[in-house]
């Protein structure tokens, strides 16, 4: 079977990620996006280890895996003190940062 | 021939899931169609004869973190989303289009390569098939990448950690003092 | 069947490894302290994680007067005197943030035992980056230090400005780093192997494949992020000022150091033969970051969001020697290493100042920073010597991390490093506009509302204060101190 499919697969897939990245305003939705661009990368590396008959392909793939699981756990509990901040504060201009 | 059809149809599910998970308007939708990927990402892994990789994504991926994404925008309330919302420049969107247009043409980019040096590979390799597969990954990441190993295990614990500090309601209701920087 | 089943143990170097593994066991003992004694360890924990980062630099010490270079994973921890220097570098200024953090989170409404921990675990994963010379460590070291410092940066739980700043960190800190990934992962399909070897041979033998190309200049985005490099620097300034001061001086000079370290290897190892590649980006980065950089402090009016400014600045400058790697290597690696480790005790430096005056002014304006001469000329004087140095005068340390860069630009030679040279020179001349700024205030200003009570400064504080005076001073007087460090990592860097 031909490889390059599943490479053009990973590419649409990063690009999806990188367009709701970029477009969503919502935090979850945001990081919802990055994930796709994980898997994205998961598929790469997977395809390129099996290119080359190794298994360190699949060993980065899990590496990217447990690595993605502590950023979610991380992002969602800042994206819970952002909420929880902004809902007992009765602040209605959200953009904050200026200059 | 079967391959291809098997891979034709999981592509689909990756990238309908894909589409939906970025033009999804409620949260919850999102997530269900990250799970759509995430399973049609796991059928990939099989197709390529990685099948542990294939389990630990749906039952980390699909099993853990996507519910944990459930939990937390279920906890938050779906129709308050907006109040998670960071400010965005107007410019923003437009950067985004270009952003997506450009990593698109990077996909052009490697259609066109794509004959040469990149993936000539007709056949699946044949040394991580089967049960070996399992054996042959075990023995990587405990001899070549071990010490990454370990210390990604060192990385989850401190993201508990840190999550459960970031989290927890405050301890007391004082006032946080005034502080240099925040008054600008 | 039964060469299946056979597992061989892996060489392990326990003298090698000896300095994460006694930072790790530092780090775990602070947490099992914490759940056991709870509130009552407050006023032990940041002695212990101080402890601990002074403990790490013995086996540190041992290896260097060892001198071997060692290796293990088949090339993937290299312990060679680069790796020395910057772990050394890390600890160090570890050792200093937490002595300005003591007072900072104490007096401040923060949870105080779990910030040591994550300071420390962020330390060990710079650490473990001084070593990586593999895709997979590199990787895994580099969301060790981050993952901490997005934390970290979001410590201020009840500001809602901090949070959203802190959220903003994370999320652009997990895009660049899936865009990095993606990028190692087509370098990891075009090579074969994780292994920085392997991909500089492969690499180097490829012309001008576009997915190289593409794979290299991802990777580079993804760390560019991280160094605070335009356009990949807007998180910056509103996540300095929203961490609390010490986790911003953590991020501005270890997080960034971090980063340059990462680049060091990427550049000078695994990419070495595509300087094709390379060359230009960081020409172009770097000039882009040091000018807009230093246009944006000018306009400034809060010390913290200046600094941080400044910082970009400054990275901009350090930045300035990849645009050089393969025309003078040697050079370029001296002057980043002596850029980095003279940035950081002079930026540190600025912060505790920082921190010493906002005690008592509780404001972060320029402004308030009038008449510092007259009711706290010591703190005056070390700011005088630190906005010395970060603007390169002698006899502060700076002059000679500018000097440096030079020196590498006139090895490489070729209109592109002298372009190069004068832009470095005209933003010297616009930075020194700004930090002059802050003189003219602390000098020739009033003290605001006429309020000319002294600084209270603490004990720790005041030792942060003097070692980071110290050291810009030092490097400053005797340049042959920190030109030996940049010297000795050099050699190593390039052979491993």
């Amino acid at each position: 079977m031909l490889l390059n499919q599943f490479l053009i697969l990973g590419a649409v897939l990063f690009a999806v990620g990188v367009y709701g990245v970029l477009a969503r305003k919502n935090g979850v939705m945001v990081l919802m996006s990055i994930e796709l661009m994980l898997n994205a990368v998961n598929i790469n590396l997977v395809v390129f280890g099996v290119q080359h008959g190794v298994v360190s392909g699949q060993v980065f793939a899990l590496f990217v895996i447990a690595v993605a699981a502590a950023e979610v756990g991380v992002g969602l509990a800042i994206v819970l003190l952002l909420y929880r901040n902004r809902t007992s504060i009765d602040v209605e201009d959200f953009d904050l940062m200026r200059g | 021939m079967v391959d291809t059809v098997v891979f034709i149809l999981a592509a689909a599910i990756c990238l309908t899931g894909a589409l939906g998970v970025i033009l999804a308007r409620n949260p919850v939708h999102s997530a269900l169609m990250l799970v759509m990927t995430l399973f049609g990402i796991a059928v990939q892994f099989v197709a390529l004869e990685a099948h542990f990789l294939a389990a630990v994504q749906v039952i980390v991926y699909a099993g853990a973190i996507v519910v944990l994404f459930l939990f937390v925008i279920m906890l938050l309330g779906v129709d308050r989303a907006q109040n998670l919302e960071l400010s965005v420049l107007p410019v923003q969107k437009w950067a985004a289009l270009v952003f997506a247009a450009g990593s698109l043409a990077i996909l052009a980019l490697l259609v066109m390569v794509v004959k040469e040096p990149v993936t000539g590979a007709e056949a699946i390799g044949g040394s991580a098939t089967g049960d070996e597969n399992v054996r042959l990954l075990a023995r990587s990441l405990f001899s070549d990448y071990v010490y990454a190993f370990e210390l990604t295990s060192l990385l989850l614990v401190i993201a508990v950690i840190g999550a459960v500090v970031l989290a927890r309601k405050p301890k007391n209701v004082v006032g946080v003092a005034p502080e240099p920087g925040n008054e600008a | 069947m039964e060469a299946l089943l056979a597992f061989s143990r892996p060489a392990l170097d326990w003298h090698a490894l000896a300095p994460e593994l006694t930072l790790l066991a530092f780090g775990t003992l602070i947490t099992v302290v914490d759940i056991i004694w709870d509130d009552r360890s407050k006023q032990a924990m940041p002695t212990l994680a101080g402890i601990g980062l002074l403990a790490t630099l013995l086996p540190v010490i041992t290896l260097a007067l060892d001198g071997t270079d060692r290796t293990m994973f088949g090339g993937a921890y290299v312990i060679d005197d680069f790796s020395l220097v910057l772990k050394a570098l890390f600890l160090i200024s570890g050792y200093v943030v937490i002595l300005m953090s003591v007072d900072y989170i104490r007096d401040g409404d923060y949870y105080e035992n779990e910030y040591y921990t994550l300071m420390l675990t962020s330390l060990l994963g710079m650490v473990m980056m001084s070593s990586s010379r593999d895709l997979i460590s590199v990787f895994v070291a580099l969301e060790l230090l981050s993952i901490p410092a997005y934390m970290l940066a979001a410590w201020r739980k009840g500001g809602a400005r901090s949070n959203e700043a802190g959220l903003k960190y994370y999320l652009m800190g997990v895009f660049a780093s899936a865009v990095m990934l993606y990028g190692m992962s087509l370098v990891y399909g075009l090579a074969g192997s994780t292994a920085f070897g392997a991909i500089a041979e492969e690499l180097g033998s490829l012309d001008s494949s576009p997915v190289a190309i593409l794979g290299i200049l991802f990777i580079l985005i993804g760390f560019a992020f991280k160094v605070s490099a335009v356009p990949f620097h807007t998180w910056a300034p509103d996540t300095y000022e929203g961490a609390p001061t010490p986790v911003t001086a953590f991020l501005a000079v270890a997080s960034k150091t971090a980063g340059m370290v990462a680049l060091i290897q990427l550049v000078f190892v695994a990419f070495a033969g595509r300087d094709d590649v390379v060359q230009p980006f960081f020409w172009l980065i770097a000039a882009l970051t040091m000018t807009i950089g230093n246009l944006i402090a000018l306009r400034q009016t809060n010390i913290v969001r200046l600094l941080a400014y400044s910082g970009v600045a400054q990275g901009g400058f350090m930045l300035v020697p990849f645009a050089v790697a393969a025309d003078a290597p040697a050079r370029a690696v001296e002057a980043v290493v002596i850029y980095m480790a003279i940035y950081a005790f002079m930026n540190l430096g600025a912060f505790t100042v920082v921190l010493a005056v906002a005690r008592k002014t509780r404001s972060g304006e320029i402004d308030s920073y009038g008449g510092l001469f007259q009711y706290a000329p010591g703190l005056a004087v070390a700011m005088t010597i630190f906005l010395a140095a970060l603007a390169g005068i002698p006899p502060a340390g700076g002059w000679f991390a500018k000097f440096g860069l030079f020196r590498a630009l006139l090895d490489a030679g070729g209109g592109w490093a002298a372009g190069l040279g004068v832009v470095v020179a005209v933003n010297t001349v616009i930075a020194f506009a700004y930090y002059a700024r802050i003189l003219g205030q602390m000098w020739f200003q009033p003290a605001p509302d006429g309020d000319e009570r002294p600084v209270v400064m603490t004990g720790s504080l005041k030792a942060a204060l003097a070692m980071t005076i110290i050291a810009t001073m030092a490097f400053g007087i005797l340049p042959g101190l920190v030109g030996h460090f940049g010297e000795v990592s050099v050699l190593s860097a390039l052979g491993g």
